[in-house]
């Protein structure tokens, strides 16, 4: 079942992420996406994820699909203008990449080439925008396409964002685009999360939950302090502290906020963040046996 | 373009001279005060000489007996004290070097000056630096009238008279002593053997009252008492002496009378405490000294058959009109008996020139047409106390400035120096209440003086003078007014910056970018100027190029190694920095010394810049700190690219200390 | 006004280093305005440089001036180039560039040039605008979003505004202050609407933006 599928059955969906090597080798890209398989709906792809230059993600998603995984392909407005993005969604519904998931991306400056010109001739609103016109049989400049693409669009919104306020407006703004579906940032609390969900489900969006496994009380605190939109609650961060095997903890901390909050959201996107092979543990936690793909 | 008068701001932008502080304003021969208080906050003693000089000839006198009407016009006076103008100015004629005058070409006209007291000396000083041939007739053997024969030692001393007689003598004056005029030689001789005749002889005669007794032989008049003491010849007094007189001479005779041996010595004047014409400070010295001073009381009769025995009084209740005419009203019924064995009438002086020729007023005065000053006979002036009766020794120097020049009006054609004393000038507004809080509240530095118990036994003088180092920090008290910013408006760029550093709201912006600098709020420090992008303020009597003409001065000579200290003139001890050849130039805030003249003072001698000063217990200025940091930050930034990390010293503040580094 | 600042003084010389007669210009309106290009500063740059070559054993003769505008040809009439063989300008880039065209000698820049943008205060400014030749002030509340946004969308905020700041950390998030006062003012239906991509063929266009006297829109 195709990650639009899922969605749109209802089905509680789950995805995850693999990021490309900085290099032409990706024998380890494939080996983390192999510990993956069968346990979700879709694989998102990183584009060049803060900022740091790796493989272009319209060939890692065709190196997955060919590997019979449904990628979702990340794009990010830094790096490329308005052309080129038509050019690569072009090039990926060529190769039957359909799922995408539009961001405007982390500033050249936190990355390693600080040098840089950032692009950012779209942002992800008008990503979004031109992904439907793309639909529609048309580019941005109103030409004609010979050949018209399909696409299932996402876009990322954070629940826990200082201030809230303009984030909502603008998630209001992505769903108006044609946003289907929204992968979180990494949320922790089930209470906040669930006011936000009752507010995303009356704007007809679905819905995948963040999660970023923790593996100790450090990587909580300096995820709170330097990761905006993150914010770890005291008491798990003290449940990490207290614990003797933290990265068990961190599986099980996970593994509670998707049983607490599994009726009110869509799905969930582990983050694993080079810790691949801690996915399929939440997800046994969870009692989230495997995915039919 | 005339300073608008607004009451509140003057525009000072362009700043055309007519403006004064009120110190300059008060007084009466507009001396440049703010500008020689300057020059001595920085220790430059010498500069400060030379421009008390340009309008007072006589500074060494002045700076220790004036009577001071600048000091009730300092702006301070609602903040803490006066600034002490003129001990300030005794110090600058102390530690400043009398410069020799270039020498001038000598005019053919020439001038007779008839006596040699503070007017005389002003006329022979004008006249003779505009080259004119001045001749001084002196009736007495030595020059210098009152202020040698009239005021005693002890606040005069003839040394410091000496200095600025020399100093005038030195412009090349002729000098007859032991001439009167009118006995020895008539005016009209002297009207054939010069082109003129000034006639500044002052009040010579000496009253004394005409009551019973008056004709005993220790019956005395002030004048040839005073000079008699002040020559050591014999006064003829005995040990108990009453002065019948309220004003300065009183004093003078009563404090004279006491070094003289007199053990008892009683003053009686008809004026009342508040009325006595005598100064406060004279009064309060006399009394510390033993005087008894008894007001309200009229000299009814001396009493005595060969000799003086006493002197009997009547209380008087009351000595003026409703007109303000002298006119004493006596209780009968009140009286008093001094014992005395001398009696000494300072009941005031007069001219004594009814030989001369010349018309006079019925008190005997010279009478003279006030616009020409000349007298009633042709090619002769008068000018001084003897014109208008007893006057200050500055009200003196005054006139003679103006007699003076209209004599070389007359003479030579040449109407400048009259021009100059009748510019029209407006005076400076209160300090605004917005600055009040924000400028540093300090008392007058106290000068060293002789206790009363040890001056009474002596001649010597009381005052000591302020040292350098004591004057300077006196002299930093100074707001400095009319001495800040001016702005050239041709050269300005709006950018602002000096409203936003000023923490006096000195400048403020008018319509349209139009930059207006209120010279009422300004505190001279120099902050504005400093960082002006476009050069376009000046601080008055302050430029760039003196600045680099100092620091020349100060390296010259060195082999290229010298350590060139900039010290701010409120620090008071000197860092031993232990670095080689240290030079040190002493500056009103460490502002005025730019980023440009520190690079060019490490190209043209100096191998290290030191910038002492912002200790802020001190500091009068002490906001300027912040932006003296930047400065030295930016300088640091530019030598660190050159590798000269080293060539910039802060050094660390130390504690106040005394001592002295100022030249 | 347009800020600008000085560069590094190692820079500066390394460019007039071959050079023996150097004639520093400064500018008396935007360059003294940013405490950059005055008399002043070029007065200490003339000293910094004279210490420097000295220091370097290098005979180069610098020498001083300013005029009150270097982007406008009378003004540049003044400039007394004779006999220099280098022009080191304090003014900002379109000075550089009017000078280069009236001089024959090179002409060098000793500023750099930032942004356009208003004073804060005492030697502080903000970059308020990109000249971006199509502005959307009105609809942003008056905070430029190319210029005060690190990223210059045109739907913000993005997903790295953390408390309020900016992703770089250096400065208020851009769209938050846009909300924010777009909220105060009534109007954040403003910030609900759809902000277009950016035309930046305006820019583009024509390698020489002539404004002068052809009258209606710009070529």
């Amino acid at each position: 079942m195709t990650l639009r599928e899922a969605l749109e059955s209802g089905e509680f969906v789950v995805t995850s992420e693999v990021g490309p090597p900085k290099g032409t080798d990706i024998s380890e890209m494939l080996s983390a996406a192999e510990m993956l398989r069968g346990r979700v709906h879709a694989l998102n792809v990183t584009d060049n994820q803060a900022a740091v230059m790796r493989l272009c993600t319209l060939a890692a998603c065709v190196h997955l699909k060919e590997r019979g995984f449904d990628p979702v392909l990340q794009v990010t407005c830094r790096d490329r203008n308005r052309l080129a993005m038509q050019s690569d969604l072009l090039g990926a519904a060529s190769f039957g990449i359909t799922n995408v998931l539009a961001l405007t991306g982390d500033h050249v400056a936190v990355g390693d080439h600080p040098q840089a010109k950032p692009v950012f001739d779209l942002e992800s609103v008008q990503l979004l925008e031109a992904i439907r016109a793309l639909r529609s049989g048309h580019d941005l400049a109103g030409n004609e396409l010979h050949g018209t693409p399909e696409f299932f669009a996402g876009a990322v919104v954070t629940p826990d964002a200082h201030p809230l306020a303009p984030q909502l407006a603008k998630f209001e703004k992505k769903v108006a685009a044609g946003a289907r579906y929204f992968q979180t940032q990494a949320v922790y609390d089930p209470a906040t999360f669930r006011g936000f969900m009752e507010y995303a489900h009356g704007l007809g969006a679905k819905v995948l939950a963040g999660l970023v496994i923790l593996r100790s009380a450090r990587m909580a605190r300096f995820m709170t302090k330097n990761i905006p939109g993150i914010s770890v609650p005291q008491p798990l961060i003290d449940e990490l502290d207290r614990a003797e095997d933290p990265v068990a903890v961190g599986v099980e901390i996970a593994a509670r906020f998707i049983t607490q909050t599994r009726d009110v959201c869509d799905g969930v996107h582990m983050m694993a963040v080079g810790a691949e092979h801690l996915v399929p543990r939440v997800l046994d936690a969870a009692g989230l046996e495997g995915v039919s793909t | 373009m005339a300073a608008q008068k607004t009451g509140g701001s003057l525009d000072w932008s362009p700043m055309p001279p007519t403006v004064f502080a009120p110190c300059r304003s008060k007084c009466p021969a507009h001396v440049d005060v703010p500008g020689y208080i300057t020059a001595i906050a920085e220790g430059r003693f010498t500069d400060a000489l030379e421009i008390v000089l340009e309008r007072n000839p006589l500074p060494s006198v002045c700076g220790r007996i004036c009577l001071r009407p600048c000091e009730e016009g300092c702006r301070r006076c609602l903040l803490d004290e006066p600034v002490a103008i003129a001990m300030l100015k005794r110090a600058a004629a102390d530690f400043g070097a009398y410069q020799h005058p270039k020498p001038r070409a000598l005019r053919k006209e020439s001038v007779a000056v008839v006596g040699s007291g503070p007017a005389g000396l002003t006329v022979a000083h004008d006249l003779a630096a505009q080259g004119l041939r001045v001749t001084i007739i002196e009736a007495k053997p030595k020059l210098g009238g009152m202020l040698r024969y009239g005021i005693p030692e002890y606040r005069l001393p003839g040394k410091a008279l000496d200095r600025d007689i020399s100093h005038i003598l030195s412009l090349g004056v002729e000098v007859r002593t032991g001439v009167k005029v009118g006995a020895d030689v008539t005016l009209a001789r002297l009207g054939e053997e010069h082109d003129a005749v000034v006639v500044t002889a002052g009040l010579q005669s000496s009253r004394v009252l005409e009551i019973p007794g008056a004709h005993l032989p220790r019956v005395l008049a002030a004048l040839p008492f005073l000079e008699a003491a002040a020559c050591g010849e014999r006064t003829g007094i005995g040990k108990r002496v009453v002065v019948v007189g309220g004003g300065n001479v009183a004093m003078d005779v009563a404090r004279t009378a006491r070094r003289l041996g007199a053990a008892q010595v009683d003053v009686v004047c008809l004026e009342s405490a508040e009325e006595m014409p005598a100064s406060r400070q004279e009064v309060e010295e006399a009394r510390l000294e033993g005087v008894g001073v008894h007001c309200s009381w009229g000299p009814r009769e001396i009493l005595g058959e060969e000799d003086v025995s006493a002197l009997d009084v009547v209380r008087c209740t009351s000595v003026f009109d409703e007109d303000r005419r002298f006119s004493p009203v006596f209780d009968e019924s009140e009286t008093r008996r001094f014992e005395a064995d001398t009696v000494i009438f300072a009941t005031g002086q007069g001219a004594d020139i009814g030989d001369l020729g010349i018309e006079t007023t019925p008190r005997g005065g010279a009478v003279i047409d006030p616009q020409t000053m000349k007298t009633s006979i042709e090619g002769v002036y008068a000018a001084g106390d003897v014109v208008t009766g007893p006057t200050k020794v500055i009200d003196a120097i005054a006139e003679g400035h103006r007699v003076a020049a209209c004599v070389i009006r007359d003479l030579t054609g040449d109407t400048a120096l009259l021009d100059g004393l009748d510019q029209e000038s407006d005076t400076l507004g209160e300090v605004p209440e917005s600055m009040r809080y924000k400028v540093v509240t300090r008392r007058r530095v106290q000068m060293e003086r002789l206790e009363f118990y040890e001056a009474v036994g002596t001649f010597d003088e009381i005052e000591a003078g302020y040292t350098e180092y004591e004057a300077a920090r006196e002299a930093q008290r100074c707001l400095g007014c009319t001495t800040g910013a001016r702005l050239v408006r041709e050269k300005c760029a709006s950018c602002l910056t000096c409203v936003r550093v000023c923490p006096h709201n000195a400048p403020n912006v008018k319509y349209r970018g139009y930059l207006i600098f209120d010279a009422e709020a300004c505190h001279a420090c120099g902050a504005c100027a400093s960082q002006c992008p476009a050069h376009a303020i000046n601080i008055e009597g302050h430029s760039e190029e003196e600045m680099d003409r100092r620091v020349e001065t100060v390296l010259a000579g060195s082999a290229g190694d010298a350590t060139m200290q900039f010290a701010c003139g409120c620090t008071p001890l000197l860092p031993e920095l232990g670095l080689s050849d240290p030079r040190t130039l002493t500056v009103t805030c460490l502002l005025r010394v730019s980023e440009a003249t520190v690079l060019r003072a490490l190209q043209h001698g100096a191998g290290r810049v030191v910038f002492t000063g912002c200790v802020e217990v001190n500091c009068r200025y002490p906001y300027a700190r912040e932006l003296v940091a930047r400065r030295e930050a930016d300088i640091r930034a530019l030598l660190r690219q050159m590798g000269m990390d080293d060539a910039l010293i802060v050094p660390e503040a130390t504690d106040e200390d005394e001592g002295v580094h100022l030249r | 006004m347009i800020v600008v600042r000085a560069k590094p003084l190692e820079e500066v010389f390394d460019m007039v280093v071959a050079h023996e007669r150097v004639l520093l210009v400064g500018c008396n309106t935007c360059a003294a305005v940013s405490l950059a290009g005055g008399e002043m500063e070029v007065a200490t740059l003339v000293e910094a440089l004279r210490l420097m070559a000295a220091r370097r054993g290098r005979a180069i003769e610098f020498t001083g001036s300013v005029l009150q505008r270097q982007c406008e040809p009378e003004f540049l009439e003044e400039l007394g180039d004779e006999g220099y063989d280098a022009v080191l300008s304090l003014g900002c880039g379109a000075g550089v560039a009017l000078l280069s065209d009236t001089t024959k000698v090179p002409v060098y820049p000793a500023l750099d040039t930032m942004f356009i943008g208003a004073a804060k205060g005492f030697a502080s400014w903000q970059a308020e605008c990109s000249a971006c030749g199509q502005c959307v002030l009105g609809r942003t509340a008056g905070i430029c979003p190319i210029t005060r946004c690190a990223k210059g969308i045109m739907n913000g905020p993005c997903g790295g505004v953390k408390d309020g700041r900016c992703e770089l950390g250096d400065r208020d998030c851009a769209w938050v202050l846009i909300y924010e006062r777009l909220e105060a003012q009534g109007r954040l239906g403003e910030f609900g609407r759809f902000g277009e991509a950016k035309d930046h063929s305006v820019r583009s266009k024509c390698d020489v933006w002539d404004m002068s006297d052809k009258g209606g829109e710009p070529k």
